[in-house]
């Protein structure tokens, strides 16, 4: 009878000790669960042979496959180099885990992806192998960014190398500029010349002279546009300042059918704001205008600059009827690094850069934009009361 | 060309060619226009004769602009300088405390804007020199100098200003 009460003492304090268990265990898988779940690593695992078992969340964002597409199927196949993939895994079975700092997969849309990745040994109870976990990190980003910083830094240089080349040039040009002048005081003042010739020579003096002037004026804009400097505030006319910019861009504009419209505003608008920093505004979303244009083919390329006064400032808008901003592209193109142009045509930075500035001079940078008929930005600058 | 005053210009920039140009232009035009290809030259010509205005480049070998026009100042206080340069050195000019020259050009320098600046810089040093002048001149005659005494000082005065 004792006995009898001591066992079914036993067996009550052994089921209160498994329910206990069971509900550490049943946490235990929540809190798994929701690990890969909301990670946005990579977590796989397979079993002995390779063939993946568990595929998370994070690698099906990541990878763009969903957990039924992969399962079953063996986890080398979706790199990109199964070969080196399968050493990796041989050599985690050697030592029981391995990391390497950079493999590559391949995503369901073809594109690579960078992953850090570290392989870790499954085992059992009774210490045998059951199967692989691994858990990578996806560096696509970090890679494009260095790539990125890379292409910035050339575009640096070449910023300073054109900077220096067009102080160099400004030395001999200053000389022509002397010249032609004093050449053309003496044809003036020749005497027995015939009237023809003389009329030829000053003609042709002239026209040195003010190619001499279009020169000073590239290597002027040039430095003006490089040159840093801290942000200023000045009063000046919004109107010339559009006229500006659009006369910089000429050499891109020269061989293309694209006609520029100025629609401004009746009255004159002067503003007070930093007028570097709106012209380098202006220089990118006329650019982008620019190349909306041309990449979308059409032959009657129009961009259309309109000032308007509003109640709080100015609002300047740079329309182009190119090929619109892509729905998929919309939330992603201020950006920094977004870029839809070809690898080594664009940065990615323009339009983050054009935001910033300008909300830093206190306005708002928007768009507007339909598929198929074009792009309008506009530039909200507020004028001080 | 009749009325203008006689403008006496120190060209200097290390730029030969450009200078040459430069001053024949300048001396048709009725200016009275010395060269210098350095700093120190320029010094040494403003030693033993009377600017009116200086153009100096920012930019030369040895002696630069900015000390050039400063010890051009020093033997000449009333001289204006008209500094040219390169784009973008304008507010390094400005924050290296040489607000002091009357005016600063990009190079290259539009002719008509240099002569004009020349113009303005000559008034400029007109009003000034003859300002001072007056309160000299004034302060001499409050002096109590007798007549023969006022005469020789004036006489010294015109040395200092370069006034024949």
């Amino acid at each position: 009878m004792e006995s009898t009460k001591s066992l079914s003492s036993e067996l009550t304090k052994v089921t209160r000790e498994v329910a206990s268990y069971k509900i550490e265990l049943d946490q235990t898988r929540k809190y798994l669960h929701c690990v890969l779940q909301n990670s946005t690593d990579i977590i796989f695992m397979t079993e002995i042979t390779g063939l993946l078992v568990s595929f998370s969340k994070g690698a099906e964002k990541a990878l763009g496959y969903a957990m039924e597409e992969v399962i079953g199927r063996p986890v080398k196949d979706l790199s990109e180099d199964a070969e080196s993939f399968e050493a990796l895994m041989v050599k985690s079975r050697l030592k029981g885990n391995v990391s390497a700092p950079e493999i590559h997969f391949r995503h369901k849309d073809g594109t690579r992806v960078h992953c850090h990745i570290s392989l870790m040994e499954l085992i059992n109870r009774e210490d045998n192998r059951v199967g692989t976990i691994g858990v990578c990190q996806d560096i696509t980003r970090w890679k494009k960014l260095q790539e990125d910083l890379v292409q910035i830094d050339r575009l640096a240089e070449m910023g300073r190398i054109a900077s220096g080349v067009a102080h160099e040039i400004n030395n001999p040009l200053a000389i022509i500029n002397e010249a032609s002048g004093w050449a053309e005081e003496v044809i003036t003042d020749a005497k027995g010349l015939n009237p023809d010739d003389r009329e030829e020579l000053k003609e042709t003096v002239r026209k040195i002279n003010l190619q001499t002037r279009r020169c000073r004026n590239i290597t002027h804009k040039l430095l003006d546009f490089v040159r840093d400097s801290a942000p200023t505030r000045a009063e000046f006319d919004i109107h010339s300042l559009l006229k500006d910019t659009v006369d910089l861009l000429r050499p891109e504009l020269k061989h293309t059918a694209i006609e520029v419209e100025f629609a401004f505003s009746q009255e004159s608008l002067p503003i007070t704001s930093d007028p570097r920093l709106l012209e380098q505004v202006f220089v990118n979303l006329v650019t982008n205008a620019i190349h909306a244009v041309l990449e979308n083919g059409k032959g009657n390329g129009h961009i259309k600059i309109q000032t308007i006064r509003t109640d709080s400032g100015v609002d300047v808008s740079i329309e182009d009827n190119g090929g619109g901003i892509p729905e998929e592209a919309r939330a992603s193109i201020f950006t920094l690094f977004y870029t839809t142009k070809p690898p080594g045509k664009g940065t990615g930075l323009g339009l983050s850069i054009c935001r910033n500035i300008v909300k830093n001079l206190g306005g708002e940078l928007s768009y507007q934009s339909k598929i198929g008929a074009g792009t309008t930005f506009t530039i909200s600058i507020p004028t001080p009361k | 060309m009749s009325e203008q005053p006689n403008i006496r210009v120190l060209l200097v920039d290390d730029e030969e060619n450009l200078i040459e140009f430069m001053s024949k232009r300048l001396l048709k035009q009725g200016f009275t226009v010395k060269a210098a290809f350095s700093g120190e030259a320029a010094i040494k010509v403003a030693e033993t004769t009377h600017f009116d205005v200086a153009v100096v480049d920012l930019k030369m070998p040895g002696m630069d602009g900015v000390e050039t026009q400063h010890k051009l100042k020093e033997i000449q206080p009333f001289l204006q300088c008209i500094v040219l340069t390169g784009h973008g050195s304008i507010e390094s000019a400005l924050e290296s405390g040489q607000e002091d020259a009357f005016n600063y050009l990009l190079k290259p320098v539009d002719h008509d804007k240099l002569v004009a600046a020349i113009k303005d810089a000559y008034k400029k040093k007109v009003e000034v020199q003859d300002k001072k002048f007056k309160e000299q001149v004034e302060a001499l005659y409050a002096s109590g100098l007798g007549a023969h005494g006022i005469r020789k000082a004036i006489g010294e005065l015109r040395k200092i200003y370069g006034i024949d």
